[in-house]
């Protein structure tokens, strides 16, 4: 049975980005190569300050290796841009994907974690002296950061293994 | 080749990896996790050379190196089942080879690199940009496989 597709769907199909990614072969290798660059960025940037923290490489100062966070930055940025891109190509293959929605659970949990980080532990990471542990809270919540951020790419490589059954 | 091939994809191990339903996917997940902690860490590195984040001592960050490793030695091992469980599909791709070369050279400069971050000399920039270089080029040879490859004599059941 045909139930069509959703009024949203609809406008994504219209717009002139699903247009170009389809049109061009090459747009689709070029982006995951892309998100591949920025989601090693993070774990790179993101993911080792994490670990830091909770007590890898301890004589690296806590405060210097904050000093990536940008570069992190940049690469999120990057993979929201080009997320964005794989969505307007095949908006079905996202929406009515677990794995996905899972996906953007996991980035709104790191996201409150990152505002209770900064409104709460981050201050006294700044006396962490090195070779020095951080405090308790502070482990606790670049844990939900590092396993989030591990979460996030787990549900995107395995999201096109829980594609919706009408996706071809 | 093709014989060769052959008796590698109907050996019990290659089989088992294709037809399982998570053996795929969780061998995927390894390697691109690897592939984030092996080249994520040593581009920080690289850029710290390069005068970027001139704040991060020198010294303390070749505590960082072991990240690499495991990241390299999880993907050596995730992609040694991969090549078992699709042998045709890399070693017929040009771009496979491609790959293996960069990252060879990336695993190479690891070592020269830990030893610039305790006693930086004149070469230090030019190994880092190298280093960047290859890790770029390496990730983007193994993400183009999936579009490169020309010969199966296996059905391709995951989503590479």
């Amino acid at each position: 049975m045909d139930v069509g597709i959703a009024p949203w769907e609809a406008w994504v199909r219209a717009a002139w980005l699903h247009q170009f990614i389809l049109g061009h072969a090459k747009a689709w290798p070029v982006l995951e190569t892309l998100h591949y660059f920025g989601l090693s960025l993070v774990l790179g940037t993101i993911c080792l300050f994490d670990l830091r923290v909770l007590g890898f490489a301890k004589p690296v100062p806590v405060m210097a290796l904050h000093r990536l966070v940008p570069l992190g930055v940049a690469g999120f940025l990057l993979n929201l841009a080009t997320g964005i891109c794989f969505f307007f190509g095949y908006p079905d293959q996202y929406a009515y994907n677990n794995a996905f929605r899972l996906k953007l659970a996991l980035m709104a949990v790191a996201g409150a974690n990152i505002a209770l980080f900064y409104g709460s532990v981050f201050g006294g990471l700044k006396t962490v002296a090195p070779g020095a542990e951080a405090p308790r809270a502070a482990k606790l919540l670049t844990a939900v950061s590092l396993l989030c951020w591990i979460g996030v790419l787990v549900c995107g490589r395995l999201l096109t293994f829980f594609r919706p059954p009408f996706f071809h | 080749m093709d014989a060769i091939f052959r008796a590698v994809e109907h050996s019990w191990l290659s089989q088992w990896l294709r037809e399982s339903s998570v053996m795929l996917p969780a061998l995927l997940v390894v390697h691109t996790l690897g592939m984030g902690f092996a080249a994520g860490p040593s581009v920080v590195i690289d850029l710290r050379l390069l005068g970027f984040g001139r704040q991060i001592p020198l010294a303390p960050l070749a505590r960082i190196v072991p990240l690499v490793w495991i990241g390299v030695i999880l993907n050596a091992a995730s992609g040694v089942f991969l090549l078992a469980a699709y042998p045709t599909k890399a070693l017929t791709n040009p771009v496979f080879f491609l790959k293996l070369a960069l990252i060879a050279g990336a695993v190479t400069l690891i070592e020269p690199l830990r030893r610039q971050l305790a006693d930086p000399d004149r070469s230090a920039k030019r190994l880092a940009a190298l280093s960047i270089i290859l890790w770029m080029g390496a990730i983007t040879a193994g993400r183009l496989l999936a579009y490169t490859h020309t010969r199966l004599l296996v059905d391709l059941k995951a989503h590479f």
